[in-house]
Protein backbone atom coordinates (compact mmCIF):
# COMPACT_ATOMS: atom_id res chain seq x y z
CA UNK A 1 0.00 0.00 0.00
CA UNK A 2 1.28 3.43 -0.89
CA UNK A 3 1.65 6.24 1.63
CA UNK A 4 -0.76 8.55 -0.19
CA UNK A 5 -3.35 5.78 -0.34
CA UNK A 6 -2.89 5.21 3.38
CA UNK A 7 -3.36 8.92 3.95
CA UNK A 8 -6.55 8.77 1.89
CA UNK A 9 -7.88 5.85 3.99
CA UNK A 10 -7.15 7.63 7.25
CA UNK A 11 -8.78 10.84 6.05
CA UNK A 12 -11.86 8.96 4.87
CA UNK A 13 -12.02 7.11 8.19
CA UNK A 14 -12.13 10.42 10.06
CA UNK A 15 -14.73 11.82 7.66
CA UNK A 16 -16.86 8.69 8.19
CA UNK A 17 -16.76 8.85 11.95
CA UNK A 18 -17.47 12.58 11.94
CA UNK A 19 -20.49 12.23 9.66
CA UNK A 20 -21.85 9.66 12.03
CA UNK A 21 -21.21 11.70 15.18
CA UNK A 22 -23.92 10.35 17.45
CA UNK A 23 -23.33 6.68 16.79
CA UNK A 24 -19.58 7.19 16.96
CA UNK A 25 -20.01 8.81 20.36
CA UNK A 26 -22.18 5.92 21.59
CA UNK A 27 -19.58 3.43 20.42
CA UNK A 28 -16.77 5.40 22.04
CA UNK A 29 -18.68 5.35 25.34
CA UNK A 30 -19.23 1.60 25.29
CA UNK A 31 -15.54 1.11 24.56
CA UNK A 32 -14.72 3.40 27.50
CA UNK A 33 -17.04 1.43 29.78
CA UNK A 34 -15.59 -1.95 28.85
CA UNK A 35 -12.02 -0.73 29.06
CA UNK A 36 -12.61 0.77 32.50
CA UNK A 37 -13.97 -2.56 33.76
CA UNK A 38 -10.91 -4.17 32.25
CA UNK A 39 -8.69 -1.51 33.81
CA UNK A 40 -10.12 -2.04 37.29
CA UNK A 41 -9.46 -5.73 36.90
CA UNK A 42 -5.89 -5.18 35.74
CA UNK A 43 -5.14 -2.68 38.49
CA UNK A 44 -6.54 -4.87 41.25
CA UNK A 45 -4.80 -8.00 40.05
CA UNK A 46 -1.49 -6.16 39.58
CA UNK A 47 -1.76 -4.95 43.15
CA UNK A 48 -2.75 -8.36 44.44
CA UNK A 49 0.26 -9.93 42.73
CA UNK A 50 2.46 -7.19 44.13
CA UNK A 51 1.26 -7.89 47.68
CA UNK A 52 1.50 -11.65 47.33
CA UNK A 53 5.07 -11.20 46.19
CA UNK A 54 5.89 -9.08 49.24
CA UNK A 55 4.34 -11.64 51.58
CA UNK A 56 6.18 -14.46 49.93
CA UNK A 57 9.50 -12.65 50.19
CA UNK A 58 9.05 -12.35 53.92
CA UNK A 59 8.52 -15.84 55.26
CA UNK A 60 7.43 -14.73 58.69
CA UNK A 61 5.83 -16.72 61.44
CA UNK A 62 4.62 -15.44 64.74
CA UNK A 63 4.58 -17.91 67.62
CA UNK A 64 2.37 -16.91 70.55
CA UNK A 65 3.07 -18.34 73.99
CA UNK A 66 0.30 -19.06 76.46
CA UNK A 67 -0.60 -15.84 78.22
CA UNK A 68 -0.02 -17.32 81.70
CA UNK A 69 3.59 -18.46 81.00
CA UNK A 70 6.21 -17.10 83.39
CA UNK A 71 9.63 -15.76 82.35
CA UNK A 72 11.44 -19.07 82.87
CA UNK A 73 8.99 -20.97 80.72
CA UNK A 74 9.23 -18.24 78.07
CA UNK A 75 13.01 -18.55 78.12
CA UNK A 76 12.68 -22.29 77.56
CA UNK A 77 10.56 -21.66 74.47
CA UNK A 78 13.08 -19.08 73.28
CA UNK A 79 15.90 -21.62 73.62
CA UNK A 80 14.05 -24.08 71.41
CA UNK A 81 13.50 -21.45 68.71
CA UNK A 82 17.12 -20.32 68.96
CA UNK A 83 18.34 -23.87 68.51
CA UNK A 84 16.33 -24.50 65.39
CA UNK A 85 18.63 -24.47 62.37
CA UNK A 86 15.91 -23.45 59.96
CA UNK A 87 15.42 -20.14 61.76
CA UNK A 88 17.27 -17.21 60.28
CA UNK A 89 16.48 -14.77 63.05
CA UNK A 90 13.84 -14.14 65.64
CA UNK A 91 12.57 -11.27 67.65
CA UNK A 92 10.97 -11.41 71.03
CA UNK A 93 7.80 -9.35 71.46
CA UNK A 94 7.36 -8.68 75.16
CA UNK A 95 4.00 -8.15 76.85
CA UNK A 96 4.76 -4.39 77.05
CA UNK A 97 5.60 -4.20 73.32
CA UNK A 98 2.40 -6.05 72.50
CA UNK A 99 0.39 -3.58 74.56
CA UNK A 100 2.14 -0.67 72.86
CA UNK A 101 1.44 -2.13 69.40
CA UNK A 102 -2.19 -2.54 70.25
CA UNK A 103 -2.38 1.03 71.46
CA UNK A 104 -0.88 2.20 68.17
CA UNK A 105 -3.25 0.11 66.15
CA UNK A 106 -6.29 1.40 68.02
CA UNK A 107 -5.11 5.02 67.73
CA UNK A 108 -7.83 7.28 69.10
CA UNK A 109 -9.63 4.36 70.69
CA UNK A 110 -6.59 3.34 72.74
CA UNK A 111 -8.38 4.57 75.85
CA UNK A 112 -10.28 1.29 76.13
CA UNK A 113 -7.00 -0.31 77.14
CA UNK A 114 -6.67 2.02 80.12
CA UNK A 115 -6.90 0.11 83.32
CA UNK A 116 -5.45 -3.04 81.81
CA UNK A 117 -1.88 -4.04 82.39
CA UNK A 118 0.53 -5.54 79.89
CA UNK A 119 -0.10 -8.95 81.48
CA UNK A 120 -3.24 -9.52 79.43
CA UNK A 121 -1.01 -9.99 76.37
CA UNK A 122 1.06 -13.07 75.71
CA UNK A 123 4.73 -13.02 74.82
CA UNK A 124 5.33 -13.85 71.18
CA UNK A 125 8.24 -14.46 68.83
CA UNK A 126 8.44 -13.13 65.28
CA UNK A 127 10.47 -15.72 63.40
CA UNK A 128 12.13 -15.30 60.01
CA UNK A 129 12.99 -18.51 58.25
CA UNK A 130 16.00 -19.20 56.07
CA UNK A 131 13.73 -20.40 53.33
CA UNK A 132 10.01 -20.09 52.72
CA UNK A 133 9.74 -23.80 51.93
CA UNK A 134 10.47 -24.69 55.58
CA UNK A 135 7.44 -22.83 56.85
CA UNK A 136 5.07 -25.80 56.77
CA UNK A 137 7.25 -28.13 58.89
CA UNK A 138 8.47 -25.39 61.21
CA UNK A 139 4.87 -24.45 62.04
CA UNK A 140 4.08 -28.09 62.76
CA UNK A 141 7.14 -28.51 65.01
CA UNK A 142 6.57 -25.26 66.92
CA UNK A 143 2.92 -26.10 67.59
CA UNK A 144 4.15 -29.26 69.45
CA UNK A 145 6.42 -27.20 71.75
CA UNK A 146 4.93 -26.90 75.24
CA UNK A 147 4.16 -23.32 76.04
CA UNK A 148 3.33 -22.27 72.49
CA UNK A 149 -0.39 -21.70 72.06
CA UNK A 150 -0.53 -21.00 68.33
CA UNK A 151 1.60 -20.11 65.36
CA UNK A 152 0.24 -17.67 62.81
CA UNK A 153 1.35 -18.42 59.44
CA UNK A 154 1.65 -15.82 56.76
CA UNK A 155 1.19 -18.57 54.17
CA UNK A 156 -2.51 -18.60 55.10
CA UNK A 157 -2.81 -15.04 54.01
CA UNK A 158 -0.91 -15.71 50.82
CA UNK A 159 -3.26 -18.56 50.01
CA UNK A 160 -6.28 -16.49 50.86
CA UNK A 161 -5.16 -13.65 48.65
CA UNK A 162 -4.30 -16.07 45.87
CA UNK A 163 -7.67 -17.77 46.08
CA UNK A 164 -9.52 -14.49 46.27
CA UNK A 165 -7.70 -13.07 43.31
CA UNK A 166 -8.46 -16.20 41.30
CA UNK A 167 -12.19 -15.82 41.90
CA UNK A 168 -11.93 -12.15 41.25
CA UNK A 169 -10.11 -12.77 37.96
CA UNK A 170 -12.74 -15.25 36.84
CA UNK A 171 -15.58 -12.85 37.58
CA UNK A 172 -13.83 -9.99 35.85
CA UNK A 173 -12.90 -12.09 32.83
CA UNK A 174 -16.54 -12.98 32.26
CA UNK A 175 -17.55 -9.33 32.50
CA UNK A 176 -14.73 -8.23 30.24
CA UNK A 177 -15.63 -10.78 27.58
CA UNK A 178 -19.26 -9.64 27.63
CA UNK A 179 -18.29 -6.00 27.42
CA UNK A 180 -15.75 -6.52 24.66
CA UNK A 181 -18.16 -8.56 22.55
CA UNK A 182 -20.76 -5.82 23.06
CA UNK A 183 -18.18 -3.24 21.97
CA UNK A 184 -17.35 -5.19 18.84
CA UNK A 185 -21.00 -5.38 17.83
CA UNK A 186 -21.78 -1.78 18.63
CA UNK A 187 -18.80 -0.65 16.57
CA UNK A 188 -19.93 -2.99 13.80
CA UNK A 189 -23.38 -1.43 13.94
CA UNK A 190 -21.97 2.09 13.77
CA UNK A 191 -19.99 1.13 10.72
CA UNK A 192 -23.08 -0.48 9.22
CA UNK A 193 -24.76 2.92 9.35
CA UNK A 194 -21.80 4.51 7.59
CA UNK A 195 -21.85 1.78 4.97
CA UNK A 196 -25.56 2.39 4.51
CA UNK A 197 -25.09 6.14 4.23
CA UNK A 198 -22.36 5.63 1.66
CA UNK A 199 -23.82 2.73 -0.30
CA UNK A 200 -24.28 4.87 -3.40
CA UNK A 201 -20.68 5.98 -3.16
CA UNK A 202 -19.55 2.40 -2.68
CA UNK A 203 -21.42 1.23 -5.79
CA UNK A 204 -19.87 4.06 -7.82
CA UNK A 205 -16.44 3.10 -6.53
CA UNK A 206 -17.04 -0.44 -7.68
CA UNK A 207 -18.06 0.72 -11.14
CA UNK A 208 -14.95 2.75 -11.64
CA UNK A 209 -12.75 -0.15 -10.60
CA UNK A 210 -11.95 0.22 -6.89
CA UNK A 211 -10.72 -3.01 -5.36
CA UNK A 212 -12.62 -4.52 -2.42
CA UNK A 213 -9.88 -3.58 0.01
CA UNK A 214 -9.70 -0.04 -1.27
CA UNK A 215 -13.38 0.26 -0.34
CA UNK A 216 -12.98 -1.53 2.98
CA UNK A 217 -9.95 0.18 4.51
CA UNK A 218 -11.64 3.50 5.39
CA UNK A 219 -14.22 1.52 7.38
CA UNK A 220 -11.51 -0.37 9.24
CA UNK A 221 -9.89 2.97 10.03
CA UNK A 222 -13.24 4.28 11.30
CA UNK A 223 -13.52 1.34 13.70
CA UNK A 224 -9.99 1.85 14.95
CA UNK A 225 -10.56 5.60 15.42
CA UNK A 226 -13.61 4.88 17.57
CA UNK A 227 -11.83 2.34 19.72
CA UNK A 228 -8.61 4.35 20.11
CA UNK A 229 -10.62 7.40 21.19
CA UNK A 230 -12.40 5.18 23.70
CA UNK A 231 -9.08 3.80 24.91
CA UNK A 232 -7.58 7.25 25.44
CA UNK A 233 -10.61 8.40 27.44
CA UNK A 234 -10.67 5.18 29.46
CA UNK A 235 -6.98 5.53 30.18
CA UNK A 236 -7.33 9.10 31.45
CA UNK A 237 -10.32 8.20 33.62
CA UNK A 238 -8.80 5.07 35.12
CA UNK A 239 -5.36 6.63 35.68
CA UNK A 240 -6.88 9.62 37.50
CA UNK A 241 -9.21 7.36 39.45
CA UNK A 242 -6.38 5.07 40.49
CA UNK A 243 -4.21 7.97 41.57
CA UNK A 244 -7.04 9.26 43.75
CA UNK A 245 -7.42 5.81 45.36
CA UNK A 246 -3.66 5.52 45.99
CA UNK A 247 -3.57 8.99 47.59
CA UNK A 248 -6.53 8.16 49.80
CA UNK A 249 -4.93 4.84 50.71
CA UNK A 250 -1.59 6.34 51.71
CA UNK A 251 -3.36 8.87 53.94
CA UNK A 252 -5.34 6.18 55.69
CA UNK A 253 -3.82 5.73 59.17
CA UNK A 254 -4.59 2.04 59.54
CA UNK A 255 -2.95 0.88 56.31
CA UNK A 256 -0.11 3.36 56.60
CA UNK A 257 0.93 2.09 60.03
CA UNK A 258 0.34 -1.58 59.72
CA UNK A 259 1.81 -1.82 56.24
CA UNK A 260 -0.48 -4.78 55.85
CA UNK A 261 -1.07 -3.95 52.21
CA UNK A 262 0.81 -1.73 49.87
CA UNK A 263 -0.33 -0.25 46.57
CA UNK A 264 1.68 0.22 43.45
CA UNK A 265 2.21 3.83 42.45
CA UNK A 266 0.56 5.07 39.29
CA UNK A 267 4.00 5.95 37.89
CA UNK A 268 5.05 2.33 38.03
CA UNK A 269 2.06 0.92 36.15
CA UNK A 270 0.70 3.55 33.78
CA UNK A 271 2.78 2.35 30.85
CA UNK A 272 1.60 -1.23 31.30
CA UNK A 273 -2.01 -0.05 31.43
CA UNK A 274 -1.53 2.11 28.32
CA UNK A 275 -0.10 -0.81 26.35
CA UNK A 276 -3.00 -3.08 27.35
CA UNK A 277 -5.56 -0.45 26.43
CA UNK A 278 -3.97 0.32 23.09
CA UNK A 279 -3.72 -3.36 22.16
CA UNK A 280 -7.32 -4.09 23.10
CA UNK A 281 -8.55 -0.96 21.34
CA UNK A 282 -6.89 -1.88 18.05
CA UNK A 283 -8.15 -5.46 18.20
CA UNK A 284 -11.70 -4.47 19.15
CA UNK A 285 -11.86 -1.71 16.55
CA UNK A 286 -10.54 -3.87 13.75
CA UNK A 287 -12.79 -6.77 14.81
CA UNK A 288 -15.80 -4.45 14.76
CA UNK A 289 -14.94 -3.29 11.26
CA UNK A 290 -14.49 -6.83 10.00
CA UNK A 291 -17.76 -8.03 11.51
CA UNK A 292 -19.57 -5.14 9.85
CA UNK A 293 -17.91 -5.82 6.55
CA UNK A 294 -18.66 -9.50 6.56
CA UNK A 295 -22.28 -8.68 7.25
CA UNK A 296 -22.98 -5.42 5.50
CA UNK A 297 -20.28 -4.73 2.94
CA UNK A 298 -20.46 -7.61 0.55
CA UNK A 299 -18.76 -5.69 -2.21
CA UNK B 1 -11.60 -5.43 -28.51
CA UNK B 2 -14.96 -6.86 -27.52
CA UNK B 3 -16.21 -10.28 -28.48
CA UNK B 4 -19.22 -12.30 -27.41
CA UNK B 5 -19.41 -15.93 -28.48
CA UNK B 6 -22.69 -17.84 -28.21
CA UNK B 7 -23.64 -15.85 -25.13
CA UNK B 8 -26.91 -16.55 -23.36
CA UNK B 9 -28.18 -15.08 -20.14
CA UNK B 10 -31.06 -16.44 -18.12
CA UNK B 11 -31.84 -14.72 -14.83
CA UNK B 12 -32.52 -16.88 -11.78
CA UNK B 13 -36.24 -16.08 -12.03
CA UNK B 14 -36.31 -17.74 -15.47
CA UNK B 15 -36.34 -14.60 -17.61
CA UNK B 16 -34.28 -15.17 -20.74
CA UNK B 17 -32.50 -11.85 -21.33
CA UNK B 18 -30.06 -12.85 -24.09
CA UNK B 19 -30.13 -15.82 -26.45
CA UNK B 20 -27.07 -17.04 -28.31
CA UNK B 21 -25.48 -13.64 -28.94
CA UNK B 22 -22.46 -13.39 -31.25
CA UNK B 23 -20.91 -9.96 -31.55
CA UNK B 24 -17.49 -8.64 -32.43
CA UNK B 25 -16.23 -5.08 -32.12
CA UNK B 26 -12.92 -3.94 -33.51
CA UNK B 27 -10.62 -1.34 -32.07
CA UNK B 28 -11.72 2.20 -32.87
CA UNK B 29 -15.31 1.35 -33.72
CA UNK B 30 -18.37 3.35 -32.73
CA UNK B 31 -21.39 1.11 -32.18
CA UNK B 32 -24.97 1.90 -31.26
CA UNK B 33 -26.77 -0.79 -29.34
CA UNK B 34 -30.46 -0.19 -29.93
CA UNK B 35 -33.68 -1.87 -28.93
CA UNK B 36 -36.81 -1.29 -26.88
CA UNK B 37 -36.80 -1.48 -23.09
CA UNK B 38 -36.42 -5.03 -21.91
CA UNK B 39 -34.79 -6.10 -25.16
CA UNK B 40 -31.62 -7.16 -23.38
CA UNK B 41 -29.26 -4.31 -24.17
CA UNK B 42 -28.76 -3.39 -20.51
CA UNK B 43 -28.00 -7.03 -19.75
CA UNK B 44 -25.42 -7.01 -22.51
CA UNK B 45 -23.74 -3.95 -20.99
CA UNK B 46 -23.79 -5.64 -17.57
CA UNK B 47 -22.07 -8.70 -19.01
CA UNK B 48 -19.28 -6.51 -20.38
CA UNK B 49 -18.73 -5.02 -16.91
CA UNK B 50 -19.12 -8.42 -15.26
CA UNK B 51 -21.94 -7.07 -13.17
CA UNK B 52 -23.81 -10.14 -14.37
CA UNK B 53 -22.44 -13.52 -15.39
CA UNK B 54 -23.25 -15.08 -18.72
CA UNK B 55 -25.15 -18.35 -18.30
CA UNK B 56 -23.53 -19.71 -21.44
CA UNK B 57 -20.86 -18.62 -23.90
CA UNK B 58 -17.74 -16.53 -23.65
CA UNK B 59 -17.18 -12.80 -23.23
CA UNK B 60 -13.89 -11.05 -24.03
CA UNK B 61 -13.30 -7.37 -23.26
CA UNK B 62 -10.05 -5.47 -23.70
CA UNK B 63 -8.09 -8.69 -23.76
CA UNK B 64 -9.72 -9.94 -20.54
CA UNK B 65 -11.49 -13.28 -20.56
CA UNK B 66 -14.48 -11.96 -18.64
CA UNK B 67 -16.21 -15.33 -18.31
CA UNK B 68 -13.46 -17.05 -16.38
CA UNK B 69 -12.39 -13.98 -14.42
CA UNK B 70 -12.23 -14.19 -10.61
CA UNK B 71 -13.87 -11.62 -8.34
CA UNK B 72 -10.50 -10.12 -7.46
CA UNK B 73 -9.77 -9.35 -11.11
CA UNK B 74 -13.01 -7.46 -11.79
CA UNK B 75 -11.70 -4.05 -10.60
CA UNK B 76 -8.85 -4.26 -13.11
CA UNK B 77 -11.26 -5.05 -15.95
CA UNK B 78 -13.36 -2.02 -14.98
CA UNK B 79 -10.32 0.25 -14.81
CA UNK B 80 -9.47 -0.68 -18.37
CA UNK B 81 -12.75 0.75 -19.61
CA UNK B 82 -14.74 3.91 -19.02
CA UNK B 83 -18.44 3.71 -18.20
CA UNK B 84 -21.13 6.37 -18.36
CA UNK B 85 -24.65 5.86 -17.04
CA UNK B 86 -28.03 7.47 -17.56
CA UNK B 87 -28.08 8.77 -13.96
CA UNK B 88 -24.48 10.17 -14.10
CA UNK B 89 -23.47 8.56 -10.78
CA UNK B 90 -21.32 11.39 -9.49
CA UNK B 91 -20.30 11.72 -5.85
CA UNK B 92 -22.49 14.56 -4.52
CA UNK B 93 -20.09 15.76 -1.81
CA UNK B 94 -17.09 16.01 -4.08
CA UNK B 95 -16.34 18.80 -6.55
CA UNK B 96 -16.14 18.27 -10.30
CA UNK B 97 -12.36 18.10 -10.06
CA UNK B 98 -12.46 15.65 -7.14
CA UNK B 99 -15.00 13.44 -8.90
CA UNK B 100 -12.72 13.08 -11.89
CA UNK B 101 -9.57 12.74 -9.78
CA UNK B 102 -11.25 10.03 -7.74
CA UNK B 103 -11.13 7.61 -10.67
CA UNK B 104 -7.35 8.05 -10.61
CA UNK B 105 -6.98 7.93 -6.82
CA UNK B 106 -8.48 4.45 -6.71
CA UNK B 107 -5.88 3.25 -9.20
CA UNK B 108 -3.21 4.67 -6.86
CA UNK B 109 -1.96 6.97 -9.60
CA UNK B 110 0.85 9.42 -8.87
CA UNK B 111 -0.35 12.85 -7.64
CA UNK B 112 1.72 14.43 -10.42
CA UNK B 113 -0.15 12.37 -12.96
CA UNK B 114 -3.51 13.24 -11.40
CA UNK B 115 -2.68 16.95 -11.60
CA UNK B 116 -1.85 16.55 -15.27
CA UNK B 117 -4.63 14.22 -16.40
CA UNK B 118 -7.67 15.70 -14.63
CA UNK B 119 -7.44 19.19 -16.20
CA UNK B 120 -6.93 17.55 -19.58
CA UNK B 121 -10.07 15.44 -19.19
CA UNK B 122 -12.06 18.46 -17.99
CA UNK B 123 -10.80 20.51 -20.93
CA UNK B 124 -11.87 17.76 -23.32
CA UNK B 125 -15.47 17.93 -22.07
CA UNK B 126 -15.36 21.75 -21.82
CA UNK B 127 -15.73 22.05 -18.05
CA UNK B 128 -12.39 23.54 -17.03
CA UNK B 129 -14.09 26.62 -15.60
CA UNK B 130 -16.44 24.61 -13.39
CA UNK B 131 -13.80 22.40 -11.78
CA UNK B 132 -14.56 23.64 -8.26
CA UNK B 133 -18.35 23.36 -8.46
CA UNK B 134 -20.40 20.59 -6.93
CA UNK B 135 -22.61 18.30 -9.04
CA UNK B 136 -25.85 19.86 -7.75
CA UNK B 137 -24.71 23.25 -9.10
CA UNK B 138 -24.51 21.86 -12.63
CA UNK B 139 -27.10 21.16 -15.30
CA UNK B 140 -27.83 17.57 -16.35
CA UNK B 141 -25.74 17.92 -19.49
CA UNK B 142 -22.81 19.27 -17.51
CA UNK B 143 -23.09 16.46 -14.97
CA UNK B 144 -22.99 13.92 -17.76
CA UNK B 145 -19.90 15.63 -19.14
CA UNK B 146 -18.25 15.31 -15.72
CA UNK B 147 -19.10 11.59 -15.81
CA UNK B 148 -17.53 11.42 -19.27
CA UNK B 149 -14.39 13.16 -18.03
CA UNK B 150 -14.20 10.66 -15.19
CA UNK B 151 -14.65 7.76 -17.60
CA UNK B 152 -11.87 9.08 -19.83
CA UNK B 153 -9.33 10.26 -17.29
CA UNK B 154 -7.55 6.92 -17.11
CA UNK B 155 -7.31 6.79 -20.91
CA UNK B 156 -9.42 3.66 -21.40
CA UNK B 157 -9.36 1.88 -24.74
CA UNK B 158 -13.09 1.26 -24.52
CA UNK B 159 -15.92 3.56 -23.47
CA UNK B 160 -19.32 2.10 -22.64
CA UNK B 161 -22.28 4.48 -22.39
CA UNK B 162 -25.55 3.04 -21.10
CA UNK B 163 -28.40 5.37 -22.12
CA UNK B 164 -26.12 8.40 -21.66
CA UNK B 165 -28.78 10.83 -22.86
CA UNK B 166 -31.79 9.24 -21.17
CA UNK B 167 -32.17 12.09 -18.67
CA UNK B 168 -31.25 14.96 -21.01
CA UNK B 169 -33.17 17.24 -23.34
CA UNK B 170 -32.63 16.76 -27.10
CA UNK B 171 -30.21 19.62 -27.54
CA UNK B 172 -27.98 18.54 -24.66
CA UNK B 173 -28.22 14.97 -25.89
CA UNK B 174 -26.71 16.09 -29.15
CA UNK B 175 -23.81 17.75 -27.39
CA UNK B 176 -23.06 14.56 -25.49
CA UNK B 177 -23.26 12.47 -28.65
CA UNK B 178 -20.92 14.83 -30.48
CA UNK B 179 -18.52 14.53 -27.58
CA UNK B 180 -18.72 10.73 -27.76
CA UNK B 181 -18.07 10.89 -31.47
CA UNK B 182 -15.07 13.13 -30.90
CA UNK B 183 -13.71 10.75 -28.29
CA UNK B 184 -14.11 7.96 -30.83
CA UNK B 185 -12.14 9.97 -33.40
CA UNK B 186 -9.29 10.13 -30.91
CA UNK B 187 -9.08 6.36 -31.08
CA UNK B 188 -11.30 5.13 -28.25
CA UNK B 189 -13.73 2.33 -29.05
CA UNK B 190 -17.24 3.49 -28.06
CA UNK B 191 -20.38 1.47 -27.35
CA UNK B 192 -23.58 3.44 -26.83
CA UNK B 193 -26.75 1.72 -25.70
CA UNK B 194 -29.66 4.01 -26.52
CA UNK B 195 -33.15 4.36 -27.87
CA UNK B 196 -32.72 7.89 -29.18
CA UNK B 197 -33.96 7.21 -32.67
CA UNK B 198 -33.16 10.60 -34.18
CA UNK B 199 -29.58 10.58 -32.98
CA UNK B 200 -28.88 7.04 -34.16
CA UNK B 201 -30.35 7.81 -37.53
CA UNK B 202 -28.38 11.01 -37.93
CA UNK B 203 -24.98 9.74 -36.82
CA UNK B 204 -24.79 6.92 -39.39
CA UNK B 205 -22.68 4.59 -37.32
CA UNK B 206 -22.71 0.84 -36.92
CA UNK B 207 -26.04 -0.19 -35.37
CA UNK B 208 -26.65 -3.44 -33.52
CA UNK B 209 -30.35 -3.93 -32.87
CA UNK B 210 -31.49 -6.27 -30.15
CA UNK B 211 -35.01 -7.49 -29.61
CA UNK B 212 -36.23 -10.09 -27.16
CA UNK B 213 -32.67 -11.11 -26.38
CA UNK B 214 -31.63 -11.75 -29.96
CA UNK B 215 -29.53 -9.61 -32.34
CA UNK B 216 -31.99 -8.84 -35.10
CA UNK B 217 -29.74 -6.62 -37.16
CA UNK B 218 -26.09 -5.58 -37.34
CA UNK B 219 -25.52 -2.89 -39.91
CA UNK B 220 -22.74 -0.49 -40.85
CA UNK B 221 -23.97 3.11 -41.10
CA UNK B 222 -27.33 1.87 -39.92
CA UNK B 223 -30.55 3.46 -38.83
CA UNK B 224 -32.60 2.88 -35.72
CA UNK B 225 -35.19 0.90 -37.66
CA UNK B 226 -34.92 -0.95 -40.95
CA UNK B 227 -38.20 0.42 -42.32
CA UNK B 228 -36.98 3.97 -41.71
CA UNK B 229 -34.47 3.54 -44.51
CA UNK B 230 -36.52 5.50 -46.96
CA UNK B 231 -37.73 8.28 -44.74
CA UNK B 232 -35.69 11.46 -45.02
CA UNK B 233 -33.12 12.06 -42.31
CA UNK B 234 -32.49 15.62 -41.28
CA UNK B 235 -29.09 16.64 -40.05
Amino acid sequence: MKIRTLRYFIKEGFVNSYRNKLMSLASVLIVVASLIVFGVFVLISLNAQHNIRIWKEQPQLQAFCYQELDDIQVRRVEEIIKADERVLSYEKVTREQALEKMRERLGKDAAILDGYGADIFPVSFIIRLKDVSYSGEVVKDLEKVTGIEKVTYSQDTVELITRMSQWFSLGCSVMIVIFLVASVFIIANTIKLTVFARRKEISIMKYIGATDWFIRWPFVVEGVIISITGAILAFIISACGYKAVVDKFSQDAFFAQTSLLSMLSIESIWSKLAVYYAAIAVVVGAAGSFVSMRRYLKV
Amino acid sequence: MVELRNVSKTYPNGTVALRDINLKLDKGEFVFLVGPSGSGKSTLVKLLLKEEEATEGEVYVNGYDVTSMTRQEIPYLRRSLGVVFQDFRLLPNKTVYENVAFAMIITEALPKEIRRQVPMALALVGLSRKANMYPHQLSGGEQQRVALARALVNNPALLIADEPTGNLDPETSWEIMKLLSEINHRGTTVIVATHEKSIVDAMKKRVVAINKGVIVRDQEKGLYRDEDKNTPVFY
